[in-house]
């Protein structure tokens, strides 16, 4: 009988003491992923290359026209990336910026028709250093790089129609990921 | 017989506190996890990066609505005597700050006048204009 009463001291002893080490990872495994979710900046960087894309798309064609400002009689105009950042009402120039740098990267290639392998209008803006981030396959040692956006649309122009392709970039990494 | 009763009785309250002891513990762990989401920190982040991508997708002439009653139950007494300076705009820059001791800035690249204003209420109306 004292021999019985002993034994089940001990197990609840031993029960009670697992039971602590059982608290004790719990509350470890929360605190950890808690910090991990936490401690990570919100990455909204591939939103807003999508919404620089559809912004520049907006300014290119209207009502699926071409902006006149691109294209007239059928003439490409070729500096229309000095004005572009006027027209378009873009302003890529931040307090914010790391170290004074551009954050932001885009392209324009307007084609004569599908398949066409060379553009007949290419234009770009923004930081160039960036380019290479949307060549890059993406994975968790490029997380800090630029997050991209592709955009494709048709758009016509004096009744001629053209294949139109937006690229856009967006870098601000101290912002969006633990670096 | 009575010393089983006692025994029974005993086990029993043994086994409420137990119940109980574990139940206080929950309670402490989700309540961390909802501080942790609902902290000033995390808050002014994602605010602010939701503001900067509002504006950015917005267009002139656009009149727009921001609940920030989380904001405002976060540190309510601190928001109810600065809620105007909680949400500030400077040039293409929006900076949301629900506490003495920090703030988080974030900036947008659509050139447009943000005219806005907050109410104590917990809301953002902002209107978006030309420059």
């Amino acid at each position: 009988m004292i021999l019985n009463m002993r034994a089940k001291k001990g197990t609840d002893m031993m029960l009670s003491m697992y039971w602590f080490f059982i608290l004790f990872l719990v509350t470890a495994a929360v605190v950890y992923m808690v910090g991990l979710f936490y401690g990570h900046p919100y990455d909204v960087r591939e939103l807003e290359a999508d919404i620089l894309a559809n912004s520049v798309v907006d300014c290119i064609i209207r009502n699926g026209e071409l902006n006149s400002n691109i294209i007239s009689g059928g003439i490409f105009n070729e500096n229309f990336d000095s004005v572009f950042l006027e027209v378009c009402n873009f302003n890529f120039d931040s307090e914010d910026s790391f170290q004074g740098e551009i954050q932001y990267y885009g392209k324009v290639d307007i084609y004569s028709g599908i398949g066409v392998q060379n553009p007949d209008f290419e234009m770009k803006f923004g930081n160039l250093n960036i380019a290479s981030a949307c060549v890059i396959d993406s994975g968790k040692d490029f997380e800090a790089l630029a997050k991209c956006s592709k955009k494709r649309v048709y758009a016509t122009s004096s009744g001629e129609q053209y294949f139109v392709e937006v690229t856009t970039a967006v870098k601000k990494g101290e912002k969006n990921v633990n670096v | 017989m009575k010393k089983l009763v006692k025994k029974r009785g005993e086990l029993l309250i043994g086994n409420v506190i137990f119940i109980i002891l574990n139940l206080i513990f929950l309670t402490i762990l989700v309540v961390f996890i909802i501080k942790q989401g609902s902290g000033a920190v995390s808050l002014e982040q994602s605010y602010s990066k939701q503001i900067a991508l509002i504006v950015d997708s917005a267009k002139p002439g656009m009149k727009i609505e921001v609940d920030m009653q989380q904001a405002r139950n976060s540190n309510k007494e601190w928001y109810d005597s600065n809620y105007f300076d909680t949400v500030v705009f400077t040039d293409n820059l929006v900076t949301v700050k629900l506490s003495e001791e920090s703030g988080y800035s974030y900036s947008f690249f659509n050139d447009v006048k943000v005219s806005y204003d907050i109410y104590p209420e917990g809301k953002l109306l902002m209107v978006v204009s030309e420059k």
